[in-house]
């Protein structure tokens, strides 16, 4: 099971390339983080005035008793405090501020990244995955740069400034000292290596460990149906297993790299305090810069170990971001035309010419499919599953790009033309109708929402829709999803019926649904299509023979080819399948649906 | 109340008693070790002024030396001892969970989120891990280390210490105030991304509609101004972040400024040693974190206890289902199924998904349940494996009531296909094998050629070794529906259910797969809730349900005689069924 959640433990992007990446979304705010660095680097050095003040007040004051100048040293020292209260306070809200606004940038960029897939990205991903990367992912990626790139900052600055401090005070006591530092770069090393890898073997266990408890838990009947349970627990035992394996790793790593700063740490202190001791008995160095400089490499093992904790938060987001610009990378499958004539009011005449698609390399699934449906006509398309007739009006919308051949629109190829003014003009009515949580007034009016109510209302009544709207408890601003599927099949509909017309499309696209519904709503919806397709072009996928009475004409579809294609009449002299149709039509047991007509 | 709470930690963490009182030890070893450094560093600036030899000043250094790998020792100790045992507390938890879970029923899952569930095995047990490792540590290591830390400056200097600790208190209490207000902030955050995630959701949920109305741009505005908002909720907690670190600080400082101030002017006054002086403040760097400590412990205590509530939450809920005793292994099903005067509702509805219901099916007969969507047809087909408890009347299995059966013996002769079968992420062979795990390749290719499946497989370039993607992805909606027969036929049932199991498939292959099913498995009573009439046609016994009734009954030339609500439905779909084998 394992190789199915195992996240991919090779990179597929450099940790650097990442990070540059992520570092570039500050451009937009360079001044400001400018400021922000500005302000972190004092707030470093004011925090670090602590052992310097000691030394003066030991040096200066102390040695010579001069108590009126200790008195300034406070006043002095608790100036120092509030500038760095102040700063620190400004350069925390700055760099948040930042982080959050380049979380809004990035997620923005996502989401409308998500919106320029075309559906065989959305037939192929997951919901849950491509919401994890908007939500989840980007978050971790702001923690990175908040935190992560703060923590880098100041412990960066503190690192350097104490070695400088250090310096000044008293260069050859830190040559001395920095005899640690290589056994300290080892170390980390030796740390770095091993802590990564556990953190990443961990993390996909993790990955694994939820992936399986989520797929269990919406699968539990069938678990107990075949009555798994004991199997199942110990698959979840064994990798709950590995998992706290890695974790007890890098925890063990964590037991022994963080004390081993201790040591470096007491080894320099125990330099200090012999080489400098010395020195201080040869009084080539004062007291209080040996005090000082104590406490000042106390201090300096503290970002180390700080970076060393921090570890974990900056491997998991570069993780997430590899995730987030994995996806940003996908090219963008049905690029939009350029230098298009400005969108002007289409007329509606639609021609297919010699039009060839495949979902998959050469597997064809409209072959050579040619017709065409003037200004104001219908057109039924009849072919059993799988014949193309779905795939036929997805590639007129342009959801799918045709591979060869042409789809034209009054003349115009529609790859020419700007494609979301082309989706503008077209409704299309899907099989199964998705309504949006909101109240029924907003899903009418999803396509234009400027609509006046009153607008709405009168394009419910055009669709029947109106009956059973003004039977609901709040009639229009009945939420759509409050106490679940409360509309019927055959009301959700209608409501896209309403939906459709509300955007007064040129072009009409009717999917009808192979579901049955009761005799009074069949009826209803049966009206509403003849409303519907009234005076402009309309292409419906019809399952129902009595909706092929209505159009003018008909496309017989099998197995991606056009078997007959022509008006009623034409058709019916032809005495193929379409003759058959019709004449299982006039043999019907006439329900009341089909007597209406 | 406190205590009860922390009752529930008791049993897993005494399981890590051992490794739990070897962390204390050497946490508190630590903490001694670590008061020690200052002192050897005042005992070394006062030794500076008398001249000391190289050796002694060695002597120190290398005592010093000691010390810390004491220190370190110590470190590494309750690292590995307390977080140990933090974490296989929390693996213990999760495990035990998972058992639980498993045995839930599903009127259970129908009342909770998969989503919640998720986050209490996650989110919750990492509080509860903190508590555990986490908090105990603080509140050991802050405790030991104030008490001695106050000592010791008391001891050096008590007027000093008053002075100088004055701010402390503040420090702990801002930390706590601080904490409590930023998390009710944060719940604010947090409710506003799960509003976040739901739009995302749905986004992709409806993209296709989006998409056909051009809608893009819209919702990009509406994504952008709920991120918009989101960003300002989180500036709302970064505005107390930016206020509380730096006070923190200020306050540390100003008690730093303190004893530079007053313990210099003591130093001068000669009330104390310069290397005490130096001690003194070593301490007082050395209090800093705990101070901060003790704010942090009431945090995560109460995040930690809340976390265990709603665990214990999940232990204390118990399956509503029964079973009866005895050996599955001994029991023998024949397959004949009655329900007497039998009613049912869903827990928490109102109304009744089954009222009333008589009815026999002897056993190796075929009964066809139809009726429209909502009737209750499905519900009846739930009973039979018992996924839920029956409410009123009785239901027996050979003329003995289900409850006294062993749900193992039930299940393993009840084969049930629904709809949306569940398939799991691993291979197509794995998943039909779930039905029997010791199956031989034999049965297995025998379940595959009765449920019609050898031609897809055939056509997959690893066949039955294809892994199915997530919640079965990467086939379609009838490859799965099949799986899922296979992976019922596979037990060899006595009794088949199946309900609405071929929804989409062809009615011919459906036809084809039903006689294959009667064909290679005698003898099996079978119930077929469908929605196509042409397989109910053949079935020794038909119902038509309405609102939980069966207002029909009888075989398909009566009910055709009958002229009602069955023929009608069954003239429409002969039509609707000729118009499709025409067009084939």
């Amino acid at each position: 099971m394992s190789q199915e959640y195992s996240e991919n433990l090779s990179d597929r992007y450099k940790d650097w390339t990442l990070f540059k990446r992520i570092v570039w979304y500050l451009k937009p705010y360079g001044l400001l983080v400018i400021v922000a660095i500005v302000l972190l680097f004092a707030v470093s050095m004011l925090n670090l005035a602590g052992p310097y003040f000691t030394k003066i007040v030991i040096d200066d004051y102390i040695k010579v008793s001069n108590l009126e100048g200790l008195d300034l040293v406070a006043l002095t020292y608790l100036g120092v405090l509030a500038v760095a209260f102040v700063c620190q306070f400004l350069q925390t809200y700055l760099m948040q501020y930042i982080g959050q606004n380049v979380m809004y940038d990035m997620r923005t960029q996502v989401f409308a990244h998500l919106h320029k897939m075309s559906f065989r990205f959305f037939d192929k991903n997951p919901i849950g995955k491509m919401v994890t990367r908007v939500v989840n992912d980007v978050e971790v990626l702001n923690e990175m740069l908040t935190s992560g790139l703060i923590l880098i900052f100041n412990d960066l600055f503190t690192l350097g400034g104490i070695f400088f401090v250090m310096l000044y005070l008293d260069w050859r006591l830190t040559l001395a000292v920095c005899i640690v530092f290589p056994f300290l770069y080892l170390a980390t090393q030796a740390y770095r290596t091993r802590a990564r890898d556990a953190l990443r073997k961990n993390r996909a266990h993790i990955t694994g460990l939820n992936t399986f408890l989520e797929e269990n838990l919406s699968g539990m009947a069938t678990v107990q149906l075949f009555h798994k349970e004991k199997d199942h627990y110990r698959k979840f035992e064994n990798i709950n297993k590995d998992k706290i394996r890695e974790d007890l790793r890098s925890l063990h790593y964590n037991s022994v790299y963080l004390p081993s700063i201790d040591l470096f740490s007491a080894l320099g202190v125990g330099l200090v305090i012999w080489y400098g001791g010395g020195r201080f008995v040869q009084e080539e160095i004062q007291l209080g810069v040996l005090i000082a400089f104590l406490q000042y490499l106390q201090k300096f093992f503290e970002p180390i170990r700080d970076l060393a904790e921090k570890f974990n938060i900056i491997q998991t987001a570069m993780a997430s971001s590899e995730r987030v610009f994995e996806l940003l990378d996908t090219p963008e499958e049905i690029p939009n035309a350029k230098d298009t004539a400005p969108a002007a009011q289409i007329q509606g005449k639609v021609e297919f010419d010699k039009v060839w698609f495949a979902y998959n390399d050469d597997d064809y699934v409209l072959k050579n499919i040619s017709f065409s449906v003037n200004e104001g006509e219908s057109l039924a398309i009849v072919g059993a599953t799988g014949s193309g007739k779905t795939t036929i009006v997805n590639a007129l919308c342009r959801f799918y790009d045709i591979q060869k051949g042409e789809v034209r629109i009054d003349g115009v190829s529609i790859q020419q033309m700007d494609k979301f003014a082309l989706r503008r003009q077209i409704a299309m009515v899907q099989q199964d109708v998705f309504l949006f949580s909101g109240n029924i007034l907003e899903n009418i009016r999803l396509g234009d929402r400027d609509l006046a109510s009153e607008e709405v209302e009168s394009i419910a009544q055009a669709v029947n829709s109106h009956h059973f709207i003004n039977n609901l408890p709040y009639k229009f601003s009945q939420d759509v999803r409050e106490g679940g599927n409360s509309l019927s099949l055959g009301q959700k509909q209608l409501l896209s019926f309403a939906r459709a017309l509300a955007v007064k499309p040129r072009i009409l696209i009717l999917d009808e649904a192979t579901s049955s519904v009761d005799t009074e709503t069949e009826q209803h919806i049966q009206q509403a299509i003849r409303q519907l397709i009234q005076g402009r072009t309309s292409i419906i996928i019809a399952h129902r023979l009595s909706t092929l009475k209505h159009v003018d004409k008909i496309l017989v579809m099998k197995k991606g080819e056009v078997v007959e294609y022509g008006s009623q009449q034409e058709l019916l002299k032809k005495k193929g399948v379409y003759y058959h149709l019709y004449n299982l039509q006039l043999e019907s047991p006439s329900t009341s649906g089909q007597k209406a007509t | 109340m406190f205590l009860q709470k922390l009752q529930a930690f008791l049993p897993y963490m005494l399981k890590y008693k051992r490794e739990m009182t070897i962390g204390m030890i050497a946490l508190v070893m630590t903490d001694m070790t670590t008061l020690v450094i200052p002192w050897l560093i005042k005992e070394f600036v006062d030794l500076l002024p008398q001249d000391p030899s190289r050796s002694v000043l060695l002597k120190y250094a290398g005592l010093l030396f000691l010390t810390s790998v004491v220190l370190a020792v110590g470190r590494y100790g309750w690292r590995k001892y307390l977080f140990g045992p933090s974490r296989k507390v929390e693996f213990d938890i999760l495990n035990r969970l998972f058992a639980h879970l498993l045995t839930l029923d599903k009127s259970y899952f129908q009342q909770q989120k998969i989503g919640d569930l998720m986050s209490r095995a996650t989110n919750d047990l990492r509080a509860v891990r903190d508590f555990v490792g986490l908090a105990l540590l603080i509140l050991v290591d802050s405790t030991v280390v104030i008490i001695a830390c106050v000592s010791l400056m008391v001891w050096i200097n008590p007027g000093l210490a008053l002075s100088v600790m004055l701010p402390l208190p503040l420090v702990s209490i801002l930390f706590f105030k601080f904490i409590k207000e930023i998390s009710k902030r944060h719940q604010v955050v947090q409710e506003h991304l799960a509003t976040m995630t739901s739009h995302v959701q749905e986004n992709l949920a409806g993209i296709r509609v989006l998409h056909a109305f051009a809608q893009e741009e819209n919702e990009k505005k509406k994504f952008a101004g709920l991120s918009r908002e989101y960003i300002q909720k989180n500036l709302r907690v970064t505005k107390l972040f930016g206020i509380f670190t730096p006070s923190l600080m200020f306050t540390l400082g100003v008690a730093a400024m303190l004893s530079l101030w007053l313990g210099g002017k003591a130093v001068i006054g000669n009330e104390m040693t310069l290397g005490s002086f130096v001690a003194f403040n070593g301490y007082l760097m050395l209090l800093s974190w705990p101070m901060m400590g003790l704010g942090y412990v009431v945090n995560l205590t109460q995040k930690g206890l809340a976390a265990m509530g709603r665990i214990q939450e999940i232990f204390t809920s118990k399956p509503v289902i029964y079973e009866g005793e005895g050996e599955a292994a001994d029991v023998e099903i024949e397959g004949s199924v009655e329900f007497k005067k039998f009613s049912f509702a869903y827990p928490g509805a109102e109304a009744q998904a089954l009222s009333q219901v008589d009815l026999a099916i002897p056993k190796g007969q075929t009964l066809a349940v139809v009726g429209r969507i909502g009737s209750g047809k499905s519900t009846l087909a739930q009973m039979l494996p018992r996924f839920f408890d029956a409410g009123q009347g009785g239901l027996y299995i050979d003329g003995k009531s289900v409850r006294e059966f062993p749900l193992a013996a039930l299940r393993q002769n009840i084969g049930y296909v629904d709809q949306e079968p569940f398939l799991f992420s691993v291979s197509i062979r794995d998943n039909i094998a779930l039905g029997k795990a010791d199956a031989s390749d034999a049965e297995i290719d025998q379940a595959v050629e009765t449920a019609g499946l050898s031609g897809d497989l055939s056509r997959f370039p690893q066949g039955l070794e294809t892994i199915v993607g997530e919640r079965g992805v990467s086939l379609s909606g009838g490859q799965k529906q099949r799986i899922a027969l296979a992976r019922a036929l596979i037990k060899q049932p006595r009794i088949l259910v199946l309900d609405d199991a071929f929804s989409s498939l062809d009615a011919e292959t459906e036809e084809f797969i039903i006689k294959s099913i009667k064909k290679t498995v005698a003898g099996i009573t079978t119930v077929i809730v469908t929605h196509r009439l042409s397989l109910a046609r053949e079935a020794d016994q038909i119902i038509v349900m309405d609102q939980g009734k069966i207002v029909e009954r009888g075989t398909h030339l009566n009910l055709m005689q009958k002229g009602e609500v069955y023929s009608g439905m069954f003239k429409n779909q002969a039509l609707a069924r000729q118009m499709e084998i025409t067009l084939q």
